[in-house]
């Protein structure tokens, strides 16, 4: 097992002076301040010689005080035998932001930093293509996640549509600001230059053959919205362009103005259907900043719930995934939303949500499992078990399934681990990458699952790795519920209002992959900083190379064999 | 029942060309109702077997729990929505095509024989245009109907409508071929390309006769209707609606409506070329008599559309190239060789 320890005095001895301010908060958190001129031989170094092959994306902080922006590289591992997370900060300073780009080294870097650019206004030197991501042309330039940021232009009072009319004939809209605003500073004078998505895409067309098609953001594959756009002829994808953000709701920002407590409801909304996993994350990062220790009933609860979250949501990712290559009126669909329904019941029965739970506390969960929860629970686990393995068995003998899915969409395992895919798409690649395993958290070391892998990492496998997942998580619940204790089910101490000022990252296992969580505090009543690494935003960049060459059919089976969650990937 | 018989044939063989005028107006009136309504009653029970599979209700509001008068309200819908024409369409060819689609389906309605009236150890076929070819005609006037989807697709200055218009092209050249080899190999069994006369010579049920040439009739005509594993151009998880993404109001409602017509239509064929028509026992009560063979012909074709929605909602939809493949690799080749195999055995049936 590789410890924190190790890595920094290997990096102090490779690279003396370049590194300040180590912290070694426990053999698996390392946080080191880089100058930021060496920061890529760090990572470089980290890579080739440390085995820090997984980039688990970067957070900006800007921290006005000190009038300088920090830039925290979060670097992690795809080994099993290596757990540390290696946090490196990289400062400059707040009136001319700028930091060496990491795309060179890391090929997922590149959304990361493009969001980091957006939203904060640090320019990421060497980035080959830094566009806007999330937000929308028009508010690019006001840094929205500045900490002096004083908010957009209303563009809901006075009559500010202007219409403009294009060569082509359309109509096309755009919101011309207040005077009043720009006087007031609160438009930003002077916005980046950059070519917009639609002329970018245009670039590419090289023939009468060639047109560009929307799938997206609304459209009947898309389970959330965003927009998915391929360069067709005939039916063959010549490129691939993606584009999110439809659906953001800058959670991020949000939670630094509401307190630690009210800070839980908002992670549910990052996505619905692992809202519980999405509790445990940031739960579990502010009992890191607190110290606290989680009464050991208190865990059980968690890992039931969370798991049983997992079975309803991989429930519908495989479900919903169906109606794409088979239309709505696919029964087996249908049956696997009859069988969550159980899922979900159970789940009410406990924490009285359907899908925005709010269940996790601070050392703790909000209630006790009810009066024969146990029964009913292995009740419909066992009904859930037998009809999991009826789908497995019906996927596996359909002809038409595999004639559509087999080597559809299929990713390397060495390129799933360089493009970032996580979960099951991860997974079914052969890579057995679980965080339950490789960074255990509440009670998972002492129970007993596997990883479930696949061996082509195509569409089917990547369904077949869901099914599987679900016996698995079944298993899990019922190891807890003939091993949990009696015991309070929150801890005994105080939660402050104030959290001590520090950092933590934590990372669960949600049931699309690796959430990871980087929360700050200043030791004020609002978290100062929360930065969200999530799952589906890490898959979610893999799409666009692996659909160039496609049939548009294709397209379809692939991006809905993901189980995609734009809401989370957006935030 | 013999006098009124015989009064008609006089009236027949004296004045045919009047007779023929009558039964002819008669005849259109009767099929478009039957055919309409019948796709109504198609769509209803669709809509009420699909969720029997998937344990839901499906339409139980309008017109008492069955939701009968859904039909009602749909209709009422499509007639009252707005008639859009979206920008830089083909408006003559965009108007003319749910016309087309919907003449397209009459005129395969009028060749089609809906039954028989069985009346004094008779068969009297109830059929507006019994023609010598009519087998061949059926065939024929249903591919009017793609050419009609290709010019929704077309007209329609829209990307998914023109993709799905292709592969509703190419899917018909696939499989038109395979079906009319079928349509041979009956007419070779049946000594006759008169679909009357195909029932009537049908002693043994072709479906058992060239089973090969069933299950190829089948699946094409599944091809033909545009749906599931076949509906590629309509597939709404890639490309909206396909062909028809851009209509809408009662435009759209013809285009619908019309899958369903010729999934009655297409229903009634089958059991014509391959189930053996309205052949059945002859009920022995009063009055039922005449009109058993009306009522066997009505079983088998709900049997075999139930079977049809039944085949939606369990299985996948193929992509367009295996589609094509499918239909020139193996439909064809077995298509033909059935044809052998018909040659061989209508020697013997005759």
């Amino acid at each position: 097992m590789t410890n924190a320890n190790d890595v920094l005095s290997s990096l102090q001895s490779a690279f003396p002076g370049a590194l300040t301010e180590p912290k070694v908060e426990s053999e698996m958190r390392l946080w080191v301040a880089v100058d930021s001129k060496k920061i890529v031989d760090v990572c470089k170094f980290m890579r080739n010689k440390l085995g820090f092959d997984h980039y688990s994306g970067c957070a900006g902080v800007d921290w006005i005080a000190k009038k300088e922006f920090e830039v925290v590289e979060i670097m992690a591992s795809h080994d099993t035998s290596n757990s540390v997370v290696a946090m490196l900060k990289v400062k400059t300073p707040r009136d001319k932001p700028s930091v060496p780009s990491l795309t060179g080294l890391f090929w997922n870097a590149n959304w990361y930093e493009r969001e980091a650019w957006e939203m904060f206004g640090i320019n990421f030197e060497g980035h080959p293509e830094l566009y806007p991501l999330i937000l929308v042309d028009e508010l690019v330039g006001s840094w929205p996640w500045r900490k002096d940021f004083k908010g957009y232009p209303d563009t809901t009072t006075g009559n500010r549509i202007v219409e403009t009319v294009t060569n082509d004939g359309y109509l096309e809209y755009s919101v011309a600001p207040h005077p009043a605003e720009v006087e007031a500073g609160t438009v930003p004078k002077e916005r980046p230059k950059y070519p917009s998505f639609r002329e970018r895409e245009e670039r590419d067309i090289k023939s009468d053959s060639e047109m560009i098609m929307h799938l997206g953001p609304q459209h009947a594959m898309v389970p959330g919205p965003f927009l998915l756009d391929v360069l067709v002829e005939g039916e063959r994808v010549k490129k691939a362009y993606l584009d999110i953000g439809y659906i953001h709701k800058g959670i991020e920002k949000i939670m630094e103005n509401r307190t630690w407590l009210q800070g839980i409801t908002y992670t549910d909304r990052m996505c619905y259907v692992a809202s519980l996993t999405n509790n445990e994350c940031y739960c579990g990062a502010v009992e890191k900043l607190l110290g606290l220790e989680v009464p050991l009933r208190a865990q059980y609860i968690r890992v039931i719930l969370e798991e049983l979250s997992r079975i309803q949501s991989h429930l519908i990712g495989a479900g919903e995934f169906l109606t794409l290559i088979a239309g709505v009126g696919f029964a087996p669909w249908q049956y696997m939303i009859i069988d969550r329904e159980g899922i979900i019941s159970l789940i009410e029965s406990v924490t009285g949500a359907r899908l925005t739970h709010t269940f996790v506390r601070f050392g703790g969960v909000r209630n006790d499992l009810p009066e024969g929860f146990a029964d009913q629970c292995r009740k419909t686990l066992k009904y859930t078990e037998e009809r999991t393995k009826e789908y497995i068995e019906l996927f596996e003998q359909d002809p038409i399934y595999h004639m559509r899915m087999d080597n559809i969409g299929a990713i390397k395992p060495e390129d799933g681990k360089r493009m970032g895919a996580a979960g099951p798409v991860l997974r079914a690649t052969g890579v057995d990458y679980d965080v339950r395993k490789i960074d255990p958290y509440l009670i998972y070391p002492e129970l007993d699952f596997k990883v479930i892998t696949g061996t082509k990492g195509d569409s089917a496998d990547r369904i077949d790795v869901r099914l599987r997942e679900i016996l698995e998580s079944i298993h899990i619940i019922e190891q807890c519920l003939d091993r949990i204790p009696e015991g309070p089910i929150r801890t005994e101490a105080k939660i402050p209002k104030k959290i001590p000022a520090g950092e933590a990252y934590y990372r669960v296992e949600d049931p699309r992959g690796e959430m990871g969580m980087y929360v700050i505090s200043d030791g004020g009543d609002k978290p100062y900083r929360v930065k969200v690494r999530g799952p589906f935003y890490a898959t979610f960049q893999t799409l666009t190379p692996l659909l160039e060459g496609m049939y548009l059919a294709d397209v379809v089976a692939t991006a809905g064999s993901m189980d995609g969650c734009p809401s989370e990937a957006d935030r | 029942m013999d006098g009124i018989i015989e009064a008609i044939s006089s009236f027949a063989s004296q004045q045919p060309a009047i007779f023929a005028l009558i039964i002819g107006i008669i005849g259109a009136a009767v099929i478009a109702g039957v055919v309409n309504v019948g796709a109504m009653l198609v769509i209803w029970g669709e809509r009420k077997v699909l969720s029997d599979f998937v344990q839901r209700y499906g339409p139980n509001r309008v017109g008492g729990r069955w939701g009968i008068l859904q039909l009602g309200a749909d209709a009422v819908k499509f007639f009252t929505k707005e008639d859009s024409i979206p920008q830089g369409a083909d408006r003559a060819v965009f108007v003319w095509a749910p016309i087309v689609v919907s003449i397209a389906t009459m005129m395969v309605a009028a060749a089609i024989p809906f039954g028989a009236l069985h009346i004094g150890g008779k068969d009297y076929p109830l059929v507006v245009a019994n023609m010598d070819i009519s087998a061949f005609y059926v065939e024929a006037a249903l591919s009017i109907m793609a050419i009609g989807a290709f010019m929704a697709g077309y007209s329609s200055n829209n990307k998914y409508s023109l993709l799905g218009a292709f592969r509703g092209v190419a899917r018909m050249i696939a499989y038109e071929v395979p079906m009319g080899v079928c349509v041979v190999a009956v007419a070779v069994m049946a000594h006759s390309l008169n679909l009357v006369e195909i029932v009537q010579n049908q002693t043994l049920w072709y479906a058992f006769a060239q089973p090969i040439g069933f299950i190829i009739f089948l699946i094409a005509l599944v091809t033909d209707l545009g749906r599931i594993p076949f509906d590629q151009s309509e597939a709404e998880e890639e490309i909206i609606s396909g062909y028809n993404t851009e209509y809408g109001g009662i435009r759209f409602g013809l285009l619908y409506f019309q899958e369903y017509n010729n999934m009655v239509l297409g229903s009634i064929l089958l059991v014509l070329m391959f189930l053996g028509g309205w052949h059945g026992p002859i009920i022995p009560i009063p009055l039922l008599d005449i009109i058993s063979p009306l009522i066997w012909l009505f079983m088998k074709v709900v049997i075999v559309m139930w079977g049809l929605i039944w085949i939606r909602s369990s299985l996948f939809r193929l992509r367009i190239d295996q589609v094509t493949d499918l239909g020139w690799k193996w439909m064809l080749p077995l298509s033909i060789l059935n044809l052998g195999w018909a040659i061989i055995i209508g020697s013997y049936f005759a």
